[in-house]
């Protein structure tokens, strides 16, 4: 029996209604101005989720989320399996570059201002996907339970308890006890590879569909002047310029890999003495430097209670940005540019500082 | 339709019955899901140890022992008795050492440091060691949650 392409194509086009998604997509324009070059950021963290998902499955089919398998499976993933070894370095390393990126492309939209209106909600689901990137991050930095990572994660885990009341809660509720243990490791590996994946495609399919229904943003001075920014249709021009970019990433994420695989410790006692540097992974290092350097007590409450409260506001104030910077062309915006600046380079020097 | 004098239709009236008792199934569930979710969770109120493994021990020596899923530090004092603490460090919760030469205790994750007492001497901790209770009994040595008596 032959089967009639064409007629398989319309029946497919048919049910499932695909001719106005492939219009939408040739006629969709790109707005080409000295800015540009910051859409790519969106496409590339795209780009490195989608290796993670597929490291992370092929880690997954031989990781075991127990306190005497953990470390050993990996063990056996990286000596054992073809290429085991640098599967779990590209995901090791795919999960740094995606998190930069994630914090690059939230810098030039603070920078650019594009989350004005009518991109609030775009902007407000990013942040919910940088958030929800970096407890990816937490919770697979405990998968190889060695010393470092344990201790990390009961001191990351420790962090709500300054908070009175709930902060209990929550510590129980990531620890799944009162202490970090081999029910901290299931759980860390459930939010791992099933509860955060399902979080991240909810938020992610919100903002992708915000990103199409407004499109994309142009300059401010552009906006205000009412000028006709110069456009790049999105295929196949933009898709190619998208898809070089993508190669060369690929190209340096695999070089990096190759040469600084991740090592493996010996597996984590839960007895033992912390050893002596330990850290969480390079973007809560401002954080982790930040509750560092408060005292122990300030006044009636601990130090510990102000950082953690000053850290919730500023996470809180900059979720809801696009309402606090209403005149993004006023005195305001400037200011708001400047607090930007102030952060990234707040960010940057605490980081440095928590290495020395 | 909407009854004469009435505040809403009839509609709206089976709306909120319909939507008031789907609400209430729903969260006829959140109790029992939570109470699965945060597990019940008891520190011990005591654990027993060979008084044998410590007997030997000099005045001032620290050694450890398990106080539940949590490291526990025992110190001989210069009278024979024991002094015992929970081996945690009281500001975020990392293990801590014993540093004999230095006779203090030592929490690497954020450089915070305990005099042989148990008290926060210098870094982040807010205070002192957590004390637990500890006694001889025959050949065993008790050590207690302070205020939890013996168990006869």
């Amino acid at each position: 029996m032959k089967i009639d392409m064409k007629k398989l194509a319309a029946w497919f086009d048919d049910r499932l209604a695909l001719t106005p998604i492939f219009k939408y997509m040739t006629k969709k324009e790109v707005p080409q101005h000295e800015h540009s070059f910051w859409y790519y950021t969106g496409s590339s963290i795209l780009l490195f989720l989608f290796i993670q998902i597929v490291t992370g499955i092929m880690l997954a089919l031989y990781y075991q989320p127990t306190l005497e398998g953990a470390t050993d499976s990996i063990g056996r993933i990286m000596t054992e399996l073809p290429l085991g070894w640098l599967i779990r370095s590209v995901h090791s390393w795919s999960s740094t570059f995606m998190i930069a990126f994630v914090m690059i492309h939230l810098l030039a939209i603070w920078f650019t201002k594009s989350y004005r209106k009518p991109r609030e909600a775009t902007w407000m689901t990013g942040m919910m996907l940088l958030v929800v990137s970096m407890v990816f991050g937490f919770t697979g930095y405990l998968l190889p339970w060695d010393d470092l990572s344990l201790s990390a994660t009961k001191v990351g885990t420790n962090i709500p308890m300054a908070i009175p009341v709930v902060g209990k809660w929550v510590t129980q509720f990531l620890r799944g006890g009162g202490d970090v243990t081999g029910d901290t490791l299931t759980r860390f590996y459930l939010f791992h590879v099933c509860i955060l994946p399902l979080v991240i495609f909810a938020i992610l399919a919100v903002h992708i569909l915000l990103v199409q229904k407004e499109g994309m943003s142009v300059p401010l001075k552009d906006e205000i002047a009412k000028k006709k920014v110069p456009a790049l249709p999105f295929w196949p021009n933009f898709i190619l310029r998208e898809v070089v970019i993508w190669l060369v990433l690929l190209g340096v994420l695999l070089t990096i890999s190759l040469a600084f695989a991740p090592s493996l410790e010996l597996t984590a006692d839960l007895m033992a003495p912390a050893p002596e540097g330990v850290k969480p992974e390079w973007y809560f290092l401002f954080l982790f430097q930040t509750l560092k350097i408060f005292p122990a007590n300030m006044g009636p409450v601990t130090g510990e209670f102000v950082a953690v409260v000053l850290i919730l506001i500023a996470v809180v104030a900059i979720f809801f940005l696009p309402f606090i910077d209403n005149k993004p062309e006023g005195k305001k915006g400037k200011l708001i540019q400047y607090l930007g600046v102030a952060g990234l380079i707040y960010a940057i020097v605490f980081s440095i500082w928590s290495l020395l | 339709m909407r009854i004469d004098n009435a505040y809403f239709t009839r509609r709206k009236f089976l709306n909120s019955i319909l939507g008031g008792w789907l609400g209430a199934v729903a969260a006829s569930f959140i109790s029992p899901i939570v109470k699965f979710v945060w597990p019940p969770y008891k520190e011990p109120d005591e654990v027993k140890l060979v008084f044998a493994d410590y007997s030997g021990m000099q005045p001032g020596e620290v050694k450890n022992f398990a106080w539940g899923s949590k490291p526990g530090l025992i110190k001989r004092a210069p009278d024979g008795s024991f002094i015992a603490w929970v081996g945690v460090c009281t500001h975020l919760d990392c293990n801590v050492a014993w540093l004999p030469d230095k006779k203090q205790f030592f929490c690497a994750c954020h450089d915070g440091w305990y005099d042989e007492n148990g008290t926060n001497v210098s870094g982040p901790p807010p205070k002192p060691l957590r004390r637990l209770e500890s006694s001889v009994e025959g050949e065993d040595l008790f050590v207690r949650k302070p205020g939890v008596g013996a168990k006869t």
